[in-house]
């Protein structure tokens, strides 16, 4: 047999009784909880029930209170929220951009625990 | 429809325990594909555990247009891309440039063969790029035809002949190698 040939039969047969790398240990059950994990309740949560009564309870305080309180003193609240806003207009412009961008560092650093978590997930 | 196809559909209406069936049963090849592309056990467990996060979550999608075991190693392969950035760029810049066929062999070896040669052979596919080790596991371990490695790694026909063609270049110089050596002692 012409050398060239043998070779090929043989790298063939190498190939071809190139066994299947043995697994360490099954994997089934960790893909299942992974699964099982990521599965989210469609329905509300307790949590939401919680948040939405809080806020519900806050917006009906303040309404009670600005109805309850004496004429001569909402007149008073609103005269210094003007004044409150006309100093704010003339001293403190500053204020809108150092809000923005401290709401944005704000958002940002709320973002980290999410993504290291799903490094973590990857991982 | 065969007992696969119906743990396929019942997993995607939500069957966790046909998807577990389904796992059992292509693990080991998933696995295998990942552990001789990036060469780690552990990393090669992720991959292969990964791979079937991914496949429950766009197990949907899945329309049965290639079978189940291919899909999930096109899913497998682009977990490895991600892992090794390099592989993608190999298999691409692979070129198509061999037109011989490739020779099949159906005599089978035993007459000429030595257990050492067969090892030795072994230790050489272990050795090679792993672009040409994904492409040599596809079309050995798996028995994917030429078509189905060319859809599983998006690439052209010529490219993944040219691959094989190279692989076995390399194997022919290695036992090339072996003979001098024998011719020596």
């Amino acid at each position: 047999m012409d050398n060239r040939l043998k070779q090929d039969a043989l790298i063939e047969d190498a190939l071809t009784s190139y066994p299947l790398a043995p697994m360490p240990r099954d994997i089934t059950l960790n893909v299942m909880a992974h699964i099982q994990q990521d599965t989210r309740p469609v329905i509300v949560s307790w949590r939401d029930f919680v948040l939405s009564f809080v806020i519900a309870a806050c917006v009906t305080a303040l309404w009670f209170a600005t109805q309850n309180l004496p004429p001569i003193l909402l007149a008073k609240i609103r005269i210094q929220g003007i004044l409150l806003y006309q100093d704010f207009l003339v001293n403190a412009r500053w204020m809108v951009p150092a809000t923005m961008l401290g709401l944005a560092a704000l958002l940002a650093v709320l973002s980290i625990p999410a993504m290291v978590q799903m490094t973590m997930k990857r991982r | 429809m065969d007992r696969e196809q119906a743990l396929i559909q019942r997993a995607q209406k939500g069957s966790h325990e046909a998807f577990a069936a389904l796992v059992e049963e292509h693990q080991r090849y998933v696995y295998n594909l990942a552990v001789r592309v990036v060469r780690d056990e552990n990393e090669a467990l992720d991959l292969a555990q990964e791979t079937f996060v991914r496949a429950w979550t766009a197990l949907p999608n899945f329309r049965g247009q290639s079978q189940f075991r291919t899909w999930l190693y096109r899913i497998v392969t682009n977990l490895c891309y991600n892992r090794l950035p390099t592989l993608r760029r190999s298999l691409n810049d692979l070129g198509d440039d061999v037109m011989e066929e490739i020779p099949l062999f159906d005599n089978p070896a035993h007459e000429i063969e030595s257990t050492e040669t067969r090892k030795y052979l072994h230790q050489a596919v272990e050795a090679l790029d792993e672009n040409y080790r994904l492409l040599i596991t596809l079309r050995y371990q798996h028995e994917l035809s030429y078509e189905e490695i060319a859809s599983t790694l998006n690439l052209p026909l010529g490219t993944v002949k040219t691959g094989i063609f190279r692989a076995k270049e390399q194997l022919r110089r290695s036992l090339a190698h072996l003979e001098e050596s024998w011719i020596t002692v």
